[in-house]
């Protein structure tokens, strides 16, 4: 406790230096957060993140967390981060943390998912200030007010901006190109019985589809065309369809029937795993027969993608990432056009 | 003993014979109705018209390369457990007795962590690997029961098994605890289905199902004559002790299979002998061939249930099962005069 004051008067210090070189203002600021309002004063250095996409912020300002939750279905931070977070102690899965491991690394901010229950922010909320983002529901568009937000925490709002801005222009100049480009029109010639779901000439108004499921040997998860990734696939200009398998208010799916295949046949087939060997879950799922009829297989249009990344994480780096795999579909689609 | 001697005499019932033609017709009305019915937009007059070689097809790829695999699986599977559920009740002299109260579930699920964690992939997963676990687990609680003592007291058998399920699970739920890409693919093995299974996959336990089944009609005899006690059945001149060691090495052989193919399904093995006898009589000879063909019509019918519930989407197996099993186990507890077998 004693450690948490003297850290915090010499924080105040450095406020306090910075302020009078005049470069950046680490002033007392209130954010509004899902649990009312929170102060936060001077620039935070111990910081933990028990949220995926606030550990992605984090990082995107600047700041490495000194402790964050594992991904999903994985036992460290997303591989997507790579080096940038090397070091970062684990202090519980997404479903669950571990409160001992967050009181050891004496925060100075707790960055939490927008999903925190009460009862583990009146526990987090005595060890640090807390910020948990007021929730939007499922929003694909709620992850950037996020990591605004976080940025206000850490006092490093302008990274955020920054990275948002170039996340906003890339995504407008990949939709163009892809405008132009008429991507993923199927070729007729490789399905001939595709004559009434895809036309071959297309009007601006016809967008590219684009579905984004996890194979299942029982059948595909279908993911909702609210998630973090299906937004960019969005603002890059594919049409997600999501088969009207998912619920409102349900970020993911039960199992899709095998039977019902047909409603993932998109333009495109992004197919996340968890476990980093995409060709290997591409290859499994070839062997049902109800998989390798469809029409986006005929085409080889089916992406494997990092599950880690499209289907657990979200922020600015993760969206990056996912920019750089669209962006690889568009320059695949162009060669072989 | 001799008590249970005289209620073993053959009351009043319908034949065998008719019994079995009338149970054999619900299995074929029920085989047509699951290829009839499904998740999909094919519906009851497109897949009939499949089914008589014309129709889109869509229509006659999902009934032929969906619906008929799922079928024919479903009815290995379900007789594999009506069987085994017969056997472990006669040899266990108990009719709560379950094949997956007995460790053969929890063996094969331990089995198939323990694989997945070892690199395997759930989607190619060798049926041998849960056929394995199944028969470790059984043969596991058999040797904590003794078996030579479970003649005088099943309830230890089951005692056993139950305590041994518990500490199986709690195995399986460590390990994936520890490995998360593990729990993420079991996660769907093990509610149990049918969806996506292959005909290679009933080829692969295809061998299992015919030795289980040898098994079975040599041990049918000795296990009736156990059923009127120890002495008796040696008196008769059968060895008890191989009777009873062959019965669960053929229940845990059918129990794996059918474990190995759609994943533990909760509660056949206890539902279908308990009908089996409510319709034919407590001897075994009668309930063992019953159940063979009780087995798959349970199976199919919730199968088809879990296909119409939720779809587009599919309701696992298993849990329509634990649905349909769990009211039947609560009535035999509470059924005034348990079934003395």
């Amino acid at each position: 406790m004693i450690e948490t004051i003297f850290s915090g008067r010499r924080l105040a210090l450095a406020a306090a230096v910075t302020c009078a070189l005049g470069t950046s203002l680490a002033q007392a600021r209130t954010l509004e957060t899902a649990f009312g309002d929170v102060e936060i004063d001077g620039q935070p250095e111990r910081v933990v993140t028990l949220y995926e996409g606030a550990l992605d912020a984090s990082l995107t300002a600047g700041v490495k967390p000194l402790g964050a939750v594992a991904t999903r279905g994985g036992d460290g931070v997303a591989d997507y981060l790579g080096d940038a977070a090397d070091g970062i102690s684990i202090v519980g899965t997404a479903r669950e943390t571990n409160m001992e491991a967050v009181v050891a690394q004496r925060p100075d901010l707790i960055l939490a998912s927008s999903r925190l229950p009460r009862e583990q922010y009146a526990l987090l909320s005595r060890v640090a200030p807390t910020i948990v983002p007021p929730s939007e529901g499922f929003s694909p568009e709620a992850w950037k007010e996020e990591a605004r937000l976080f940025g206000d925490a850490l006092d490093r709002r302008a990274a955020i901006d920054e990275a948002l801005t170039a996340i906003e222009n890339r995504s407008q100049s990949l939709a163009a190109r892809q405008r132009d480009g008429d991507t993923g029109a199927a070729t007729p010639s490789t399905s001939p019985s595709s004559g009434t779901r895809t036309s071959t000439t297309r009007t601006s108004a016809t967008r590219t589809s684009a579905t984004l499921a996890r194979w299942m040997p029982q059948g595909p998860l279908v993911m909702s065309s609210r998630i973090f990734s299906s937004g960019l696939l969005a603002a890059t200009g594919f049409e997600v369809d999501d088969g009207g398998v998912v619920k409102a208010g349900r970020p993911h799916s039960d199992p899709l029937s095998l039977e019902n295949l047909s409603r993932i046949d998109s333009d495109w087939l992004f197919l996340a795993t968890l476990n980093a060997d995409g060709q290997a879950a591409l290859d499994s799922a070839r062997q049902t027969p109800a998989f390798a009829r469809l029409e986006v297989v005929h085409n080889d249009h089916v992406v494997p993608v990092d599950g880690q990344l499209w289907t657990s994480a979200s922020g600015p780096i993760a969206a990056e990432r996912i920019l750089d795999d669209i962006e690889a579909v568009l320059d695949r689609d162009a060669m072989n056009r | 003993m001799t008590t249970s001697a005289i209620e073993l005499q053959p009351k009043a019932r319908a034949p065998l014979a008719t019994l079995l033609l009338a149970l054999l017709t619900g299995l074929a009305l029920v085989c047509l109705a699951s290829l009839l019915l499904g998740a999909g937009e094919v519906g009851p007059a497109e897949a009939w018209a499949a089914i008589r070689g014309d129709g889109t097809a869509d229509a006659r790829f999902v009934v032929e390369s969906l619906r008929l695999p799922r079928t024919l699986i479903g009815v290995a599977v379900g007789a594999a457990l009506g069987l085994a559920g017969a056997l472990i009740q006669a040899v266990a002299r108990n009719p709560l007795a379950e094949p997956g109260l007995l460790g053969v579930s929890a063996g094969s699920a331990l089995a198939v962590a323990v694989a997945l964690v070892l690199g395997a992939d759930a989607a190619t997963l060798r049926v041998s690997v849960a056929q394995i676990g199944a028969l470790a687990g059984c043969l596991f609680v058999l040797a904590v029961a003794r078996v030579n003592g479970v003649g005088n007291d099943p309830v230890r058998l089951v005692l056993a098994g139950a305590i041994l399920s518990g500490l199986l699970g709690a195995l399986t739920s460590m390990i994936l605890l520890i490995d998360q890409r593990s729990a993420d693919d079991i996660r769907f093995w093990i509610v149990g289905s049918l969806a996506g299974r292959r005909l290679d996959d009933l080829g692969a336990i295809l061998p299992s199902l015919v030795v289980a089944l040898a098994l079975v009609i040599a041990v049918a005899r000795p296990l009736a004559a156990l059923a009127l006690g120890e002495r008796v059945a040696v008196g008769l001149g059968h060895r008890p002790r191989w009777t009873r060691l062959l019965t669960v090495v053929a229940a845990a052989l059918l129990v794996g299979a059918a474990t190995a193919v759609a994943g533990p399904i909760a509660f056949v093995g206890l539902v279908v002998p308990f009908a089996a006898r409510a319709l034919a009589g407590p001897d075994v000879r009668r309930t063992l061939w019953l159940s063979l063909i009780l087995g798959p019509i349970l199976v199919l019918a919730a199968d088809i249930v879990s296909r119409r519930l939720v779809a587009p989407s599919e309701m696992p197996l298993g849990v329509v099962t634990a649905l349909i099993g769990a009211p039947v186990l609560v009535a035999v507890v509470r059924a005034h005069r348990m079934p003395a077998l």
